[in-house]
């Protein structure tokens, strides 16, 4: 069994983002080292580079002083490395032995041996102390359960190296406590376990020693027995903030009320109460997973309101669908730009007039040439890098593809009082952050209503004239940009409701 | 300068590239027949008339195919409005144009059930349309009792039979051209046909940007539908009677069209110009191979090939399309995902 694993120097660059930068630290055997960092800080990359997922620019791996290269998922595998994900690695409708003999089903000459497989499977279950069917489906456990699978399938493998990507996210508190039992003994068996989560009571109940990332870079490596809450917050937000928030030409007239939400429950949100002023920019901070977006769409007719209202301009009643949000002047930019904001094969023009084509028919047909109008503006208003309108937009860059969504949104033939921009910068370099950043602000002192959710701290409290933060589906509270700081955002997106 | 540059544009479009497939298959065929067969001006009739029953078909399976939808059953229902048009005017003296909306109502149902099926209770566009074509097919031989049913209808035969200019351009011809243009400006021109593409390129953002996608669907399900029982009303008008068999094995044929002319199976791109040289290409193809004297078994194993090739290209295709976004996604995406999609969910 493996005494220590060691990441010396680690390196990685993804085009116009530094997602990691010369990162060094241990884990030893019998220990729980835990990553903390926030969104971004570059925890999951390290755990790709872990798992041969993903491979270093630089920098080395090694296991008890030997250097590992993995080319692939398997080679780490074989050198005892288990990479538990949060989105669970199972065949839902494969049986619990089967997921967990997955690739190495006990048998001969290609025919499995069931008995075998069931009794080996109730064994690894009993060591566990738990209490499931080697022959249910996976598919039918609870969420909770399904962990418990995916972590007997690392014990089964006899992994030396376990590492949990933030395995709580959707766990209740008795699932917790089990989970926890089960790392602490796998962790005195002589394991090295690396825990990965921005929860930092778990992480002190759990981890024997701290490695805390910001942006890619090292922190410091912390002695769990000998740090508290407020010196790990400071060292996960760090103190440098660029000077391109300074240099923000803001909107200082609000107008009246154009948003009022009152108690507002879907399926993801409860009792979420709030409203938007014309010209004001409402930041919405949080973990993600804490409801922002679902608010957003039950605002947007996407989603299905259970009770509460919304009163938007005076209409009271809510939105039925996207379409009727719409043409009363709502927009929604989604966070998944790609898989809901747009039609990556189509052209710009295409995507740029998707909300607009009734405006655009004149008798039976389209007035293509108004549309391409519509698209030049918009492609010079925003300074969208492309030789045409007729580009497809699978062809742009991040930056530019959301500059296209902003742009359908705000064309001169859309009437837009509330903007809704879910994670606008996600994904995109930094220069052309700080346009959106501009963008947003300008929006604002054309008396557009902005709701701008961000997961990233620093722009979310830097561009937000208000902020409300979210927990589990409801709002934990509100700060004034004035009063908002890195650290009690943080602390009333993590705390418990 | 310019008009060259756009001559060269036109090289790279998939409508040139049918061209050269079409003249391809036409040199083949007119030095492989006997003494030219080929090209007599007979055969060239013969090819052309073959396109009105598949004309109907492949503009409903090519408006369903951009969207990103599909329906196997049209094949069957179209025979079933044959039959139901020929009992109701043969059996039960109905007059030809109300038997004909009824007929047309009864499979605009049977589309509506297919849409209905597949956007409320979220069944598999591919099995829900095979079961329900089978259902068709089925309420036609207990309809018909097995018999074919002869029309006799001067007027309504004239439609599949009848020709101008001196026997060289039927009216079903006609009527498919016709068909072909009026869906053409419907799917390039209007704010309906950009819809469909948008639909069919991304159906969640169309959602998001105000298009009802189930909308959509269930337009193009009963258009589809009804297409398919124009098409067998067609045939039975060129048969003179509605038979058992009908058209329940072209809705194939009507998809191998407009997949060849490539609309893509993934949905959301190709045009009714493409369907419709497709469906030209299609019809000299068969005609073609029957016509060098290849037994009728290898006539099928050749179409099934043909289809396989489509396939292939449309394969291709979508396979280059997703290199260019894995390509893209490396430039830009990589980062997003490293920054921000894994540690968070």
């Amino acid at each position: 069994m493996a005494g220590c694993i060691e990441f010396s120097g680690i390196s990685k660059l993804f085009p116009g983002v530094r997602a990691l930068a010369d990162v060094s630290f241990r884990a030893d055997s019998g220990q729980v080292l835990a990553l903390l960092g926030e969104n971004g800080a570059g925890k999951s990359t390290l755990l790709k580079i872990l798992s041969g997922d993903v491979k270093p620019d630089g920098g080395r791996i090694s296991i008890d002083g030997a250097e590992q290269s993995f080319q692939s998922p398997t080679d780490a595998l074989r050198a005892g490395i288990s990479v538990i994900y949060q989105e669970r690695q199972l065949v839902p409708a494969g049986s619990v032995a089967e997921n967990i003999f997955a690739g190495d089903l006990p048998g001969r000459s290609g025919v499995v041996d069931y008995k075998a497989l069931y009794e080996q499977t109730a064994e690894i279950i009993g060591k566990f102390g738990l209490d499931i069917d080697p022959d249910e489906p996976v598919g039918r456990l609870p969420i909770a359960r399904q962990q418990m699978v995916e972590i007997m399938k690392a014990y089964r493998r006899d992994s030396a190296i376990i590492a949990f990507d933030e395995p709580t996210a959707s766990l209740t508190d008795s699932e917790i406590s089990i989970l926890f039992r089960l790392i602490n003994e796998l962790k005195e068996s002589g394991k090295i376990i690396i825990y990965v989560s921005h929860r930092l009571s778990e992480i002190f109940q759990i981890s024997d020693k701290i490695t805390v990332l910001k942006d890619g870079c090292l922190v410091t490596t912390l002695e769990t027995a000998r740090t508290d809450e407020a010196e790990l917050i400071r060292a996960m937000v760090g103190r440098d903030l660029g000077d391109t928030y300074a240099k923000l030409s803001r909107n200082d007239r609000l107008g009246d009320t154009l948003l009022e939400v009152r108690d507002l429950e879907t399926e993801d949100v409860h009792g979420v109460s709030f409203t938007l002023r014309r010209g004001e920019v409402l930041g919405f901070a949080g973990l993600i997973g804490a409801g922002r977006t679902e608010v957003m769409r039950a605002i947007f007719g996407a989603d299905r309101i259970l009770s509460g209202a919304v009163v938007f301009d005076g209409r009271e009643g809510g939105f039925k669908s996207p379409k009727e949000a719409i043409d009363a002047g709502v927009a929604l930019c989604p966070e998944d730009r790609k898989e809901q904001g747009l039609v990556l094969f189509r052209s710009i023009r295409d995507n740029i007039t998707m909300p607009v084509l009734q405006k655009l028919k004149r008798l039976l047909f389209l007035d293509k040439r108004a549309g391409h109008k519509l698209a030049q503006s918009a492609i010079a208003r925003y300074d969208i890098r492309t030789p045409s309108a007729d580009k497809a937009v699978v062809e742009l860059s991040g930056g530019n593809q959301q500059k296209v969504i902003l742009g359908r949104w705000t064309s001169d033939m859309m009437d837009t009082k509330l903007l809704i921009l879910d994670e606008p910068t996600k994904g995109i370099d930094v220069g052309t952050k700080a346009e959106v950043y501009q963008i947003i602000c300008d929006f604002a002192k054309q008396g557009i209503g902005v709701i701008f959710i961000s997961s990233e701290l620093t722009e979310v409290i830097n561009v937000a004239d208000r902020i409300l933060v979210m927990k589990g589906g409801r709002i934990t509270g509100e700060l004034t940009r004035a009063e908002a700081t890195e650290e009690n955002v943080l602390a009333l997106a993590m705390k418990d409701v | 300068m310019r008009q060259k540059s756009k001559f060269r544009a036109f090289t790279e479009t998939k409508m040139f590239t049918l061209l050269l497939l079409l003249a391809f298959i036409v040199v083949v065929f007119a030095v492989l027949t006997p003494e030219g067969g080929f090209l007599k001006p007979r055969n060239i009739k013969n090819i052309i008339n073959g396109m009105s029953v598949n004309a109907f078909l492949a503009v409903g399976a090519g408006c369903l195919l951009v969207s990103g939808q599909i329906d196997l059953s049209v094949g069957a229902i179209g025979t079933l409005s044959g039959v139901v048009f020929a009992l109701l005017f043969g059996k039960y003296g109905v007059p030809v144009i109300p038997a004909v909306v009824v007929s047309l109502v009864v499979v605009a149902a049977f589309g509506f059930v297919n849409a209905l099926l597949i956007n409320r209770f979220h069944t598999q566009g591919f099995i829900t349309t095979m079961a329900t074509g089978l259902l068709a097919q089925g309420l036609g031989y207990i309809l018909d009792g097995g018999k074919a049913i002869a029309i006799k209808s001067d007027a309504f035969n004239a439609v599949g039979t009848k020709s101008i200019f001196d026997g060289y351009l039927p009216i079903s011809v006609i009527i498919a051209v016709v068909v072909f243009i009026i869906y053409g400006l419907l799917m390039s021109k209007t704010k309906f046909g950009q819809s469909v593409y948008l639909v069919g390129g991304n159906p969640t953002a169309s959602y998001l940007s105000g298009i009802n996608p189930k909308r959509i669907s269930y337009i193009l399900f009963i258009n589809c539908s009804v297409m398919g029982g124009l098409a067998g009303l067609m045939y039975a008008s060129r048969m003179k009677s509605a038979t058992q068999s009908g058209i329940t094995n072209s809705s194939f044929a009507g998809m191998t069209a407009a997949i060849l002319g490539g609309i893509s199976f993934g949905g959301g791109a190709g045009g009714m110009g493409g369907a419709f040289l497709g469906l030209i290409i299609l019809n000299a193809f068969n005609n073609g191979i029957s016509g060098v004297g290849i037994p009728p078994y290898w006539q099928q194993v050749a179409s099934g090939a043909l289809l396989l090739i489509a396939l292939t290209f449309d394969y291709v295709g979508i396979r280059q399309r997703a290199f260019s976004l894995r390509r893209e996604a490396a430039r830009v995406g990589a980062g997003a995902n490293a920054e921000t999609k894994g540690d968070v969910r």
